[in-house]
């Protein structure tokens, strides 16, 4: 049953996406492109399993902090970069193994997934007294605990959603569903765009825009309610606010990051995208949202 | 309050393949990794499959930047001057590699940026811009300069005339140049061949000299003389 509704979910995702892309396919048919293979991507790593997942969602943590990282120039400090690499790991190990103690295996471990910020920033706050230094280090250690706790640990909870027993509803859904809330925000926007939504962050967000995307983020849970069968009316309608206003902050939190550093994009990584945090940073604030109302009322297994 | 500051990577907007091509490069930790355990695996190699002997190790200096001049007969040699380093200064030593051959071909491309670290070296044109590079290289503390002053890998196994560049770079200054001989490569395998043959390596590293007043091209044949006599 899951099966079917999460295949049904993929023939919507592919359709939707190519309907939704074919429009952009005469003006920039590169974004387009990269549509496509990261959609092949997307379905490849979830029908692929749990593992899969798990390993994909910390690989994209992984690059997506590097290019956090060579933005800010954190990158030129070994021991904090390597620190953050290591918080990404461990984010990623506590959803793979199971409690030690007991426990059914492929459960993840949940408990050390949620205190896990604690032991990182103990580890980044140890490294310049290791190191003995005093120079610039608060804004290293700053640096570093934002960029784990937004990358490695916030979008990590799409990670550890690989745990549930819906989880292909879930995933797919919290993916697709962003993405079209974003490529939502900038439709609406071009088309009835005038007033600007946070100017100093970002120029071309407008409020209606917004909206829109909040609109229609509003509805998708009910058109593919088949994602979360368990779901009931106000689940559904916390789904839609968590995406329709989730997916816009995650976005404009890694703008203010970009702004104040001065850079259109986190890198080049994708073409016609920009960097790969550009693609997935709406999902810091779903992913983690999502995970806990979902987990919050059915507990994820 | 001060206000940070941010110093973005300079290569941020460019794709991996402009990244790799462009120098100086940023430093890249996953670059590191892969390059360090590939040197690793190639001292091995070379270890192994050639039974490669280093003499005069002693003479490397510990610290400063210097230039290492040697032979060229293969693309080995490069890997065997490598492997005479110590690990800890291998991204700090920088191969001058054919712009023309080592920089076009995206899988040249990447051999030659992430294994060897190379510096893209206009022989041809551009000489002047190339050279000025080095000296750049050389003028900051720590690096090592690896040059082939033949400028190509011989054809018969004799070491060719040595172009005058080495001197302009050199001539006048205090940078210790240290004379490297490397016998075998030629046999193992020349320009041409694909698969190396498992022939005997030897380097030679001579003491470190310096040409501080010096016509650039007595220092050119002073150096392939040097080398010449080393065994």
């Amino acid at each position: 049953m899951i099966t079917v509704a999460s295949l049904a979910t993929a023939g919507v995702v592919l359709a939707f996406a190519t309907f939704v892309l074919r429009k952009d396919v005469r003006t920039i048919w590169v974004t387009y492109r990269s549509w496509l293979i990261m959609a092949v991507l997307v379905l490849g790593f979830v029908f692929a399993g749990r593992v899969a997942v798990i390993v994909g969602v910390t690989l994209l943590a992984v690059f997506g902090f590097k290019e956090f990282a060579r933005a800010t120039g954190l990158y030129q400090d070994w021991w904090m970069t390597g620190a953050g690499y290591a918080g990404i790991v461990a984010t990623g190990v506590t959803s793979l193994i199971g409690h030690p103690r007991g426990m059914e295996p492929g459960t993840g471990w949940y408990g050390m997934f949620v205190a896990l910020p604690v032991f990182v920033i103990a580890v980044i706050l140890l490294i310049p007294i290791l190191r003995n230094r005093v120079h610039g280090q608060l804004q290293l250690m700053s640096l570093t605990i934002v960029g784990f706790i937004y990358i490695g640990w916030m979008f990590g909870h799409l990670g550890f959603l690989a745990n549930a027993l819906n989880a292909y509803g879930y995933l797919l859904y919290v993916v697709f569903a962003t993405e079209l809330n974003d490529v939502a925000a900038f439709t609406f926007g071009k088309l009835f765009g005038r007033h600007q939504f946070r100017s100093e962050i970002s120029p071309r967000k407008t409020w209606e825009g917004a909206i829109g995307a909040f609109a229609v983020s509003l509805a998708l849970p009910w058109v593919m309610r088949f994602s979360f069968p368990d779901f009931g009316v106000w689940r559904l309608i916390l789904t839609g606010v968590i995406v329709g206003v989730g997916g816009q902050l995650g976005d404009l939190s890694i703008s203010v990051i970009k702004r104040d550093v001065g850079i259109k994009d986190m890198g080049a990584t994708i073409p016609g995208h920009g960097g790969l945090l550009d693609r997935i940073d709406s999902l810091i604030y779903v992913a983690p949202l999502f995970f806990h109302m979902a987990g919050y009322s059915y507990g994820l297994r | 309050m001060n206000e940070w500051r941010y110093e973005p990577a300079q290569d941020l907007d460019q794709p991996v393949v402009e990244r790799l091509r462009r120098f100086p490069r940023e430093p890249d930790m996953s670059v590191y990794a892969v390059r360090s355990l590939a040197a690793l695996a190639c001292r091995g190699w070379l270890k192994l499959y050639h039974r490669m002997e280093i003499a005069g190790r002693e003479h490397l200096p510990r610290d400063g930047s210097f230039v290492m001049v040697a032979n060229h007969a293969s693309h080995l040699d490069v890997l065997c001057l490598l492997a005479a380093l110590p690990l800890r200064r291998l991204h700090h030593a920088f191969p001058a590699a054919a712009h023309d051959y080592f920089f076009v071909s995206a899988p040249r491309l990447a051999v030659a940026a992430i294994f060897v670290n190379a510096l893209p070296f206009e022989r041809q044109i551009h000489l002047r811009q190339s050279l000025e590079l080095c000296r750049q290289l050389l003028a900051n503390p720590g690096n090592i300069l690896i040059l082939f002053p033949e400028g190509t890998r011989t054809q018969t196994g004799e070491i060719g005339a040595f172009r005058p560049g080495v001197g302009w770079l050199l001539a006048g200054t205090e940078i210790p140049v240290l004379p490297c001989r490397l016998e075998g490569c030629y046999q193992a395998l020349p320009k041409g061949a694909c698969w190396p043959r498992p022939y005997r390596l030897r380097l030679a590293i001579g003491a470190p000299r310096t040409y501080p007043r010096a016509e650039p091209h007595a220092v050119a044949d002073d150096l392939r003389q040097v080398i010449y006599e080393m065994h």
